[in-house]
Order: structure tokens, then C-alpha cells, then sequence
């Protein structure tokens, strides 16, 4: 009897379980407090990730570096001496290193973070955390080398004939709505490439694709008018012209692209929020 | 007591794709659906853990007893019921979550520690005690590529015990590195148990189940068949296993060889209580019975006794073709026992008689399989259970008893004598 009373009383009062399952979906309120109680591990998944990335190869985090900058100049070569790209009055090769920084990005962190949940079985099957913080690692992971090219790209900016001003500070923001994009993006595409196991190679396949219908090695107005539509609704445009307004001035539409990318963010990331809401305990039984 | 682990209706229907689903496919709709079967692991799993219990999960491959631990880890939802746990959970369903070779065992502390959720901090304090426990020192700051499997499953081991969760699950992993580290294992489990961790262990290892749990689950087919004690859950699975279909010789009637001599009826097993069991304490004498029926008269007849080990090799084998068991009438029921004492290592185990006619050297009959477990002694490895006793004495003695030894293989007598005495003395002192 007594231990009864002791017990009883404790049992109340006692804090909420830590794993309370009852159906297949994680309300939105538990997911988001489980991701923020996990950023803890996002950051050390996102340092592992890079360690293993560049650790082998023998000029290490160069590597990470050196490829985007070379395949950049080659673009900028080419594109300047064999297509006939019109020149609308800026340096040409800053306008492409300048287009290609951001795209760089986005084409990394979405190839790796789409497949990530799938890519990571070996964690994804065995402990549980919100499966989301997989394709937010890969966004993480890439930022390393995106922060330092960008860098790299906005001090050969004078060289180019395309001097800095109070406008490059636009670049945060923009970072900030590529990162958001990005983040749409690889939520959506991790949660659906679980149970569409193509998703990978439309992934990848859309990205070579989707580069030329992008405005970073020609300017919007140069572009045909066939492909006019597609640029309009093309996410990464508003936001290549933002970097593009940045550093060479203005040579996009800008604000309309720019509202278009804002709607893609909020619908990707409100599709990508409940899928993971929806299926982030059962991706395990897929694996 | 508190609850640690409440399991209400818990059930988990698996789908199985028969096509792999395609996004081309799907949109293009291409096929309106895709084939796929759905099946229940398990269902109707009702169980509360009260913190501080050890609980264990027993059943044959595929029973679902694996689907139930990754419930309760939080790992996949239950179709149906609910499932709650209270307080930070390790799951120890396989050593080394998160390794990646070409990191630092330092490194993939960190990493696998964050996995199972501790702090960064914590981790800082508990990292000499995690490498100390592994044993691996010096190889600390080398990627864990060129560790040995034994060193990279101890240092996975060690982070999850380091972890000092309030609920620890653990999945077949006490079987891992040497029998050393084995030992080592299962007594830093038996620590963790005393400081009150509430444990959840699956195990095909009934003896590391034996003497962790307090009470064990026993699931076939993906249906709870009973709660209760080690001992009662343990020999419920094995009446299960001895009657299963599944056994490596067809079950019940064995198999006739020569027909209408003699047929065996049912094997069994009957433990030091006399009552047939499934389950049985090393040392313990023990005896496997045979029901059968002659058919024929027979002057004599020749039993064999086979013993399969867990790894299915003949552990021992024995018959009676030395000696005369005397006539069998015809259309007369028989028993025939084999007692002997399971002088065995932990493990399951399988019996199985022959009945031999003993002139022509031929089969008459052989029963089923007859699975039991052993419940070993702790610090038992290998085959067989030899019943070594150790001594301990002063160097001197020690180089007297080699001296004799030597002597003995020698052939000399005169220094021998003395010796020999000493030799039955020490044995004399350390037989049972």
C-alpha cells in the first residue's frame, strides 16, 4: 500500500515519454522540436560528411574549391569565344563566375541531399532521428565550399573590370533564399526518393538540363523567346539574378524571377515539411 | 515502480513491393498501381516494462521479435496501437552506428556518440572511459579502416554502454569479438542492469537471456504467446521447437528406414525433475526418451544416440553395439532411454536416436530431432563443457609436477614413483 502512494503521485507528475507512437505521422509541433533537440548532430554529420569527402584526395578541401573555379573559367572560355553570347556591357567572365557560384550550390547540395535518407541506411535503419536532418546535412556540407569559392569569386571580381559596391552585400540575402530553396527541394525530393528509387537519376539528369535554362552564362533578355517560359518559371533565375545584380549589375528582370522563387520556397518547403511529417517514422521500413 | 516501456495493440503490416515503384511510371501512369503484398509481422503485442526490468524477446527467425525492438527504438511506427517509452533511449541493434572507416575511431566516437544522443560535452568526458573500455589506445587517432573487426566492434560496443541511457535495447550484439571481450561484455551489462537501465534484449543466445531478464517474451509467427520467467518462456519456445516442422529432419515420425521392423513414435527429453523439458541447467543429468513399437520380434536390437551442436556438428555419438539390450516382442510398445549428463557449453542443441538391427548393421528407423537448450556456465567455451578445476600453488610445486610429467614420459621409473603419488594427490584434490 504504501509503495502505492509513494509511486503513484510520481507517475502523474512525470514528464511526457520521449517516443510516443501511435499512428504513422510525427505532428508537425514533435518534428520540429526533435530537429531543433538534434542540430547538435546535424553539425557533426555535416563535418563528417566533409571530412570524408575531401579527406582522401590529395590536395584535401582543394579539391572542393578548385573544381567549381575550373569548371567555371572553362564555361567562361568557351561560351566567350565559340557561342555567340551577346555581351550587354559587363565583364563576361565575371558574369558567369558570379552565376555559377550559386548554381554551383544548388546543383551539389540538391544531387546529394535528394538522395540522402537512401544514401544513409546504415544510420536511417538502425537509430532514430528525424530523417530530415539527412538532406539538411548534404546543404550544410556543401555551404563549406560554397562560402570560400564565393569568396574567391567576389575578389577576382576587380580584377574582372567589376569593382564591389554596397550591392554585393546582396549576396547574403541571397544566399539566404538559395539555402531556403535548396532546403524545399531536398526535403521533397529525400522523402519521395525513399519510395521512388528514380528519383536519383531524374534528379541528376533534370540538374544538366536545367543549367542552360538558367540565365548564368547568358543574360535573360539573350535568351530565345522558346525558352523564355521556362527561364520565367525557373527558380534558380530570380535568384542568379540577384547574384548577377550583385556584382555586374543589372541584367535581369530580377524582381519578378525573384517572386517566382519566393513561391517555389514556400510551397517546396510546405511539401517537403509534410512529407517528412507524414512518413519520417516509416522511411526505416522502406530501406 | 514506474513505467519505462508501455506497448499497447502494438502491430506493423509490412508492404512488399513486387515492382519497384517509379516516379516516370507513376506520373506517366503508366501502370495505375503498383503489385505489392502486405503482411503483418507481428500484431497484438500488449507489454509494460517497469524501469529498471530487463525484459527479453525470444523467437525463431522471422517471428517479428526484431520488427517489436525497432518499435520500441522509435525507429519505424507501429501500423497499429501505440507505443511509448519514457526517458533517452540507446538502441544497441547493431555496434558502431554511423562508423565511417576512413574517419578516426576518435572521430566516429563523436559522430556514433551524437547518434545516440548524447552532447557533445558528455562526450568529452565519458571519451577516456569509452577508449579504455575498447582497448584501443594507441590506435585511437588511425581511421578505423585499418582497425581489426575486433577492435571496431568493441569501440561501437563501448560508446553504446558509455551512452548510459535509462532505456537500453539490445539486438544479438553480446556476440560479438573474443570470448574475452564477450565476458567483458556481458559483465558491463550486468553493471549497467545494476544501475538501474531498463533493458530490452533480443537474443538468440537463451543463456545471455537466462541471465539477463526477469521476465521474457516469447513471439511465434508474429503473435505474443506468453510473458513469464526465463525458465517457463525458455521451455515453451523449445516444446515449440521440438514439434516445429522446421527442424532439419522432417518432425513427428521420423523417417523409416526398413519398414515394418520397428517404429519410433516420439522423442523427448526429460530433465532432473523427471518431467519432459526443453531446457536444461549444465552438469544436470538428463535423459532422451524414445517411444516406439516393434513390429517384428527382434533378439536384439542396437540404439544410437546422436548429438548435434548449435553449430550442427556431432558434438557426441554413442550406441550400444558393444552390449545386448535384450529381445523385442513383436507389436509391444517400448521405451528406450539414453541418460547422460549435459556436461555442455551454453547453446541449443539436437538429439537424435537410430534404431539399428545389430547383424546387418542397417538403420531400422530414425527419430526426428529433438532441440534443447543448455543453459552453460558462464565462463564456458568452445564444444564441451570438461569440468576443469583450477589450482593454484607455489612455483615449486608447479616445476615438481612438470618434473614428474617429464619422468613419466620418460620411462623413469626410480623418480616416477614419487611423483605419480603426487600426480593422484592433485588430481585426487581437484576431482569433483
Amino acid at each position: 500500500m504504501t509503495v502505492t502512494s509513494i509511486t503513484q503521485p510520481d507517475q502523474i507528475t512525470r514528464a511526457a515519454p520521449s517516443i510516443d507512437l501511435h499512428g504513422e505521422a510525427t505532428p508537425l509541433g514533435r518534428l520540429a522540436r526533435e530537429t531543433w533537440k538534434a542540430r547538435e548532430l546535424l553539425v557533426i554529420l555535416a563535418r563528417k560528411d566533409f571530412h570524408v569527402r575531401y579527406r582522401r584526395a590529395a590536395l584535401g578541401v582543394l579539391w572542393a574549391l578548385a573544381l567549381p573555379l575550373l569548371q567555371s573559367a572553362v564555361m567562361a572560355v568557351i561560351f566567350a569565344r565559340v557561342g555567340h553570347i551577346r555581351h550587354v556591357g559587363v565583364n563576361y567572365a565575371a558574369l558567369v563566375l558570379t552565376g555559377m557560384a550559386p548554381w554551383t550550390y544548388f546543383n551539389m547540395a540538391l544531387a546529394s541531399g535528394s538522395t540522402a535518407v537512401v544514401d544513409n541506411t546504415d544510420l536511417s535503419a538502425k537509430v532514430y532521428f528525424p530523417r530530415a536532418l539527412l538532406p539538411m546535412t548534404q546543404i550544410l556540407t556543401s555551404l563549406y565550399g560554397y562560402v570560400v569559392t564565393l569568396a574567391i569569386v567576389l575578389g577576382l571580381c576587380p580584377l574582372l573590370h567589376t569593382p564591389l559596391t554596397l550591392h554585393t552585400l546582396l549576396v547574403v540575402p541571397g544566399t539566404l533564399l538559395l539555402v531556403s530553396l535548396v532546403c524545399g527541394f531536398v526535403l521533397v525530393f529525400s522523402a519521395l526518393h525513399v519510395y521512388f528509387r528514380d528519383v536519383r537519376y531524374l534528379v541528376t539528369a533534370a540538374l544538366m538540363l536545367w543549367m542552360y535554362v538558367t540565365p548564368i552564362i547568358y543574360t535573360a533578355s539573350d535568351a530565345p523567346g522558346s525558352l523564355r517560359t521556362i527561364i520565367d518559371v525557373n527558380p534558380m533565375t530570380g535568384i542568379v539574378d540577384l547574384f548577377h545584380y550583385a556584382t555586374v549589375g543589372h541584367v535581369g528582370a530580377m524582381s519578378l524571377p525573384l517572386a517566382v522563387t519566393a513561391v517555389w520556397t514556400v510551397v517546396l518547403l510546405g511539401a517537403g515539411v509534410a512529407l517528412h511529417c507524414r512518413y519520417n517514422r516509416v522511411f526505416a521500413d522502406l530501406l | 515502480m514506474t513505467t519505462a516501456i508501455e506497448l499497447r495493440g502494438v502491430g506493423k503490416r509490412f508492404t512488399k513491393y513486387v515492382d519497384t515503384p517509379m516516379l516516370v511510371t507513376a506520373a506517366a501512369r503508366f501502370r495505375p498501381r503498383t503489385r505489392r503484398d502486405k503482411l503483418w509481422a507481428i500484431r497484438g503485442v500488449d507489454l509494460e516494462v517497469e524501469d529498471g526490468e530487463s525484459v527479453g524477446i525470444i523467437g525463431r527467425n522471422g517471428s517479428g521479435k526484431s520488427t517489436l525492438m525497432t518499435m520500441i527504438g522509435g525507429i519505424t511506427a507501429p501500423t497499429e496501437g501505440s507505443v511509448k517509452v519514457w526517458g533517452r533511449v540507446a538502441p544497441l541493434i547493431s555496434v558502431g552506428v554511423g562508423f565511417h572507416k576512413e574517419l578516426t575511431g576518435r572521430e566516429n566516437v563523436y559522430v556514433n556518440g551524437s547518434i545516440l544522443g548524447l552532447t557533445r560535452k558528455q562526450i568529452d568526458s565519458r571519451l577516456e572511459a569509452i577508449i579504455d573500455f575498447a582497448e584501443v589506445e594507441e590506435f585511437i587517432d588511425t581511421p578505423v579502416k585499418f582497425y581489426s573487426s575486433g577492435m571496431y566492434v568493441r569501440l561501437g560496443f563501448s560508446v553504446a554502454v558509455h551512452s548510459e541511457p535509462d532505456v537500453l535495447l539490445v539486438d544479438e550484439v553480446l556476440a560479438v569479438g573474443d570470448i574475452g571481450f564477450q565476458v567483458k561484455c556481458f559483465e558491463r551489462m550486468q553493471e549497467v542492469r545494476a544501475r538501474g537501465t531498463t533493458i530490452v534484449m533480443v537474443s538468440h543466445n537463451l543463456g545471455a537471456i537466462q541471465r539477463m531478464c526477469e521476465r521474457v517474451l516469447f513471439v511465434n509467427d508474429g503473435t505474443p504467446q506468453l510473458v513469464a520467467s526465463p525458465d517457463e518462456a525458455i521451455s515453451a519456445f523449445h516444446r515449440l521447437m521440438s514439434t516445429s516442422t522446421e527442424t532439419v529432419v522432417d518432425a513427428g515420425s521420423g523417417k523409416r528406414m526398413e519398414p515394418g521392423v520397428v517404429r519410433i513414435d516420439d522423442i523427448e527429453l526429460i530433465g532432473k525433475g523427471g518431467e519432459p523439458t526443453g531446457a536444461v541447467e549444465a552438469s544436470d543429468p538428463i535423459v532422451v526418451r524414445v517411444h516406439a513399437h516393434a513390429l517384428q520380434d527382434m533378439d536384439d536390437i542396437v540404439v544410437k544416440l546422436l548429438l548435434f551442436g548449435p553449430d550442427g556438428t556431432v558434438v557426441y555419438g554413442d550406441s550400444t553395439a558393444d552390449q545386448s539390450l535384450g529381445s523385442v516382442r513383436a507389436d509391444s510398445d517400448i521405451t528406450c532411454d539414453a541418460a547422460f549428463r549435459a556436461t555442455l557449453p551454453t547453446g541449443t542443441y539436437s538429439a537424435m536416436v537410430h534404431l539399428e538391427r545389430p547383424d546387418l548393421r542397417t538403420t531400422l528407423f530414425q527419430s526426428s530431432l529433438l532441440s534443447f537448450f543448455v543453459n552453460g556456465r558462464n565462463t564456458v567455451a568452445g564444444q564441451a563443457d570438461l569440468e576443469a578445476r583450477f589450482t593454484l600453488g607455489s612455483a615449486a610445486d608447479r616445476h615438481r609436477h612438470l618434473q614428474s610429467l617429464t619422468n613419466l614420459a620418460d620411462g623413469d621409473g626410480r623418480g616416477a614413483g614419487e611423483d605419480v603419488d603426487d600426480l593422484e594427490t592433485l588430481f585426487g584434490r581437484t576431482r569433483r
